[in-house]
């Protein structure tokens, strides 16, 4: 907990020259914290960075365009805020980011599976993280879960624990991790006859209740209000909650983060009905890397293949001369 | 909505595998469909006028014609809706020739097809909008980009009809490969006589201004106003300055630069002034010979030069003109000959190109107008000529034949028996390809008073013996193996489009196809014209040519400029994409995306919105599928017209 003193003291140091510092606070409950908005030096005693801290902070910036800001990242989040930057929807010069070595975050429905047995997540009375267990109390019983085996998927193919960018750093910054995404979680779909992926597709998407949640929760989704799944002009998406219309909106929303998508998951995340459409985006993210060597969210002066023009790609031949 | 329909028999083209009736037939069920019919030429003037009272008789709205290709015939049908009182984008066509009765022999299949087009075409237009027009002020000013003898005989045209011309010239002087030939078939009139007063009208004509060895840098606008930024290349030696009197050249101590004008046959110096007859008659030093650019203490030219015009340290220069039409008239480069290792071409000196027998033959050439082996100086007695070199032969990617080289030949077989009388020629041929006026009587004269000896047959090989070259090849009229020992090879070799051409037309955004030749809008009906309003074509960068059809061409291209210019205000095309501000959210995709720098940023009461520029816009549609919220849309294809078309076709699966 080191880190987090550490953290809180760089935020009372850059909390009088920015309008708010985003991280962390206290959830509702002791198993989850919540997005948090220190903007007097009191709240910042309530930061907490740690294995709970699940939100992508990035989220919020857009709407701060202009102001002055300061966020508190992982490295997930950081490549967010790389990405933001890289394409103008926030500028450099207004946010201050303060990175921290993250030790992974935890994934909520694996904690709730070990926790069935003695009762609902929500009850919890009291969570503790320590290095490599969370210890709780649930239903009389004291419990300890060992982190490795609750932490987030993307925790485990995460080459930037430490933020990629950043204006200070609360610990010691470590190198890129050398940990090689060969994207296993895409391997089972992918043994799939097409028909039958389609049919995977066709569950999954039944239970979508377009909610929206994975959309707001996209740190690069920042049309928001304007989204083209609620425009009638043009009229992309008929409100019957069917199928095809789910399909269509999951399908608009990867291809339009084709190449912008860093793998933060918190569309996954945020999915009350748990379809998992991070899928399609690491699908098209991996062919956008695949063929123009594109990384998101790694360097701000960088720009998605997908939004430029070039008469001839370097990796695709359309012409020779 | 009103909406009539008019399927084109196309004579036989459509009607012979699609039932066009029945397609007729299913089109009264569609949406907003109040008469259909079919007819047996929707383009011809009944056929038209078939449309026009159907719109009055039946006050249709908007009008669908299921023929051909809206490349062909769209600006047609546009027309006569207009003039039955429609706007002329309230028309949709079903391309259910090219798509559907050309490629498919279904006719069940075909005619099911048709019909869903058709269906498309009626729900796209039942949301087609009134579009009209803005008008345009148009830059009275062409650009001609190549100073070979079709870009002079454009800018010639241009500039006497009282339009103002740049023209820009890659080499340091115009007149291009016609200036480089020393006799022209078939009249056998010297190349630079007819030429050389043509150059000259263009130095001295007032509506002409000349960018020699400059090039195009970029090209953006759009037609009547388009913008070109210039490159003039540093030649090093200030053109204002320089009187061409040629004192450098000869005090120039790097005397064995490669020779340009002369294809290399002997060599020039660092400093040089391409021929005599050049225009604009200025010196350029080659870098890359140049002592003083190796780091070498020189500085001879400028020690000579009496008006002080040499400038080492000039750079690039970039002059923009505004110009209201542009014609590409860039001409073409020989193929690479080196490519035919059997033929020795690069390795034997006494192999030689037909462009270089020209130089040899010209009495401002090397040679001095005598003809030589390169290797000893000697007058060669027995010359071979081999034709279709680097022409149609698909082994080397050019199966294409180069039109111009059995005439020239022919002229050379000619020139040789009037320089050497007691020369022998023989001609190595595929076919003798001479139609054309007087062409085929001068090949006959080549052989029948001339005595050019003309062998029917493909050459396998060539290679010295002694000091002579051995042709070995068959003579394929007698079945036999021929050999025959001669003292010079001239190998005629076709033509390619010019270096880089593909790389202007992407400036330019004009069509080009496998071997870069820039694509005339039609083939027949539009030989000048592109697919890019306001960009012309003329001689044989749009195909390979002789003299007269370049010159025709420029001709040809200069008239359509004339009448494109002829008004003072053009029409723009109202199909541009359109931004919705209250949907915009400013994040800047579509600037991005956009390759015509059409849509920019404004500030719209603190805050930022996409705008596009209307001009500048060709309506491509990048920015509309970038846009994540949909708020850039083509007017006349908008989402939800797409995705009419696509309930339509979906809703009959």
């Amino acid at each position: 907990m080191a880190t987090q003193e550490e953290l809180k003291k760089i935020i009372l140091d850059v909390l009088p020259d920015v309008d708010c510092v985003i991280g962390w606070g206290p959830g509702p409950e002791p198993l989850c914290a919540s997005p948090y908005f220190m903007r007097n030096p009191e709240d910042v005693d309530y930061l907490l960075a740690g294995p709970a801290s699940v939100h992508n902070p990035a989220l919020f910036l857009p709407e701060y365009k202009g102001r002055k800001t300061g966020v508190v990242v992982k490295g997930c989040d950081s490549r967010s805020v790389v990405q933001l930057i890289s394409e103008n929807l926030i500028r450099r010069e207004d946010v201050v980011i303060i990175g921290f070595p993250c030790a992974g975050v935890v994934d909520a429905s694996k904690i709730a599976a070990k926790l069935g047995p003695y009762g609902e997540p929500g009850e919890t009375e009291r969570a503790i993280f320590d290095k490599d267990a969370l210890n709780l109390s649930l239903g009389g019983k004291e419990l300890s879960i060992p982190l490795s085996e609750i932490l987030a998927d993307k925790c485990s193919r995460c080459k930037h624990p430490g933020a990629v960018i950043s204006d200070y750093f609360a610990g010691e910054a470590a190198d890129a991790l050398q940990v090689k995404d060969d994207f296993t979680d895409l391997a089972g779909l992918e043994s799939l006859p097409l028909e039958e992926r389609f049919r995977f597709w066709e569950k999954e998407m039944s239970r979508c209740i377009r909610c929206y949640a994975c959309r707001n929760a996209c740190p690069l989704c920042v049309c928001r209000d304007h989204c083209v799944a609620s425009s009638r002009e043009p009229h992309w998406l008929a409100q019957a909650n069917g199928v095809r219309d789910n399909l269509m909106f999951q399908v608009i929303h990867a291809t339009h983060l084709a190449g912008r998508c860093t793998g933060c998951g918190e569309c996954q995340r945020a999915c009350p009905v748990h379809i998992p459409v991070l899928l399609l985006k690491r699908s098209l993210g991996r062919a956008v890397e695949q063929l123009f060597g594109h990384h998101a969210g790694l360097d701000p002066e960088s720009r998605p293949p997908l939004l430029t023009f070039q008469m001839e790609e370097t990796n695709i031949k359309e012409r020779e001369w | 909505m009103r909406i009539g329909v008019f399927i084109c028999h196309c004579g036989s083209n459509i009607a012979a595998t699609v039932d066009v009736k029945k397609v007729a037939e299913a089109a009264w069920g569609m949406n907003d469909v109040v008469y259909s019919t079919d007819s047996m030429y929707t383009c011809s003037e009944p056929g038209q006028q078939a449309i026009e009272e159907a719109i009055r008789e039946h006050k249709l709205h908007g009008v669908v014609v299921a023929s051909c290709s809206p490349r062909m015939h769209e600006p047609t049908f546009r027309r006569t809706v207009e003039r039955a009182g429609l706007n002329r984008y309230m028309f949709e066509m079903a391309n259910i020739r090219e798509h559907v009765s050309w490629i498919g022999r279904d006719k069940a299949l075909n005619t099911l097809k048709a019909t869903e087009l058709v269906r498309m075409a009626v729900e796209k237009l039942r949301l087609n909008r009134v579009l009209t027009p803005k008008k345009i002020p148009a830059t009275r000013k062409v650009l001609v980009i190549g100073g070979g003898v079709a870009g002079i005989q454009a800018s010639l045209d241009c500039a006497d009809a009282g339009l103002e011309v740049v023209l820009v010239e890659r080499e340091p002087s115009i007149g291009g490969k016609m200036s480089k030939l020393d006799k022209t078939f078939p009249t056998v009139d010297c190349s630079s006589c007819i030429l050389g007063p043509r150059m000259v009208d263009v130095a001295q004509h007032e509506r002409i201004t000349l960018y020699a060895y400059s090039e195009i840098d970029s090209v953006s606008g759009y037609v009547g106003n388009f913008e070109v930024n210039i490159r003039k290349k540093a030649s090093y030696v200030d053109w204002e300055k320089c009187t061409g009197c040629g004192a450098c050249t000869e005090k120039c101590p790097s005397r064995k630069t490669f020779d340009r004008f002369n294809e290399g046959l002997g060599a020039t110096t660092a400093i040089n002034i391409p021929f005599p007859q050049a225009i604009p008659k200025k010196a350029t030093i080659t870098a890359g010979a140049c002592r003083q650019f190796q780091g070498k203490k020189c500085g001879v030219c400028a020690k000579f030069c009496p008006t002080g015009a040499i400038n080492h340290e000039q750079k690039d220069e970039i002059v923009t003109v505004k110009v209201g039409a542009i014609v590409a008239a860039t001409g073409y480069d020989l193929t690479d000959w080196t490519v035919y290792g059997e033929y020795g071409a690069g390795r034997y000196p006494d192999v030689i190109t037909s462009l270089q027998y020209e130089r040899m033959l010209s009495a401002s050439g090397p040679y001095g107008g005598h003809i030589k082996r390169p290797s000893n100086g000697e007058e060669p007695k027995s010359i071979v000529f081999i034709q279709c070199v680097g022409s149609r032969d698909p082994s080397i990617g050019r199966p294409y034949c180069s039109g111009f080289c059995c005439m020239y030949t022919a002229k050379q077989a000619i020139m040789t028996k009037d320089h050497i009388p007691d020369s022998r020629s023989y001609v190595f041929y595929m076919d003798i390809r001479s139609p054309g006026k007087g062409y085929d009587e001068f090949t006959r004269r080549a052989q029948e008073e001339y005595g050019a000896q003309y062998v029917r047959g493909r050459v396998s090989q060539v290679y010295p013996r002694g000091d002579k070259m051995v042709v070995r090849g068959a003579d394929t009229l007698l079945g036999l193996p021929v050999e025959v020992e001669a003292d010079l090879v001239v190998l005629a070799v076709g033509g390619e489009a010019s270096r880089d051409a593909p790389k202007l037309a992407e400036k330019l955004r004009i069509s080009y196809d496998g071997f870069g030749f820039f694509m005339e809008g039609h083939p027949k009906l539009k030989p000048v014209e592109t697919n890019t309003a306001g960009v012309f074509l003329a001689g044989s960068c749009q195909g390979l040519k002789d003299i007269p059809s370049s010159v025709s061409q420029g001709s040809a291209a200069a008239a359509k400029v004339m009448a494109l210019l002829s008004r003072d205000m053009l029409e723009s095309d109202p199909q541009t994409a359109l931004v919705d501000i209250k949907r915009c959210i400013g994040c800047s995709k579509c600037v991005k995306v956009c390759p015509f720098g059409a849509i920019r940023e404004q500030d719209l009461r603190g805050q930022i919105k996409a705008e596009v520029l209307e001009a500048v816009c060709q309506g491509c549609g990048l920015c509309n599928a970038t846009c994540p919220q949909g708020a850039i849309q083509l007017s006349h294809a908008t989402d939800n017209q797409i995705l009419a078309e696509v309930e339509a076709l979906l809703c009959q699966m």
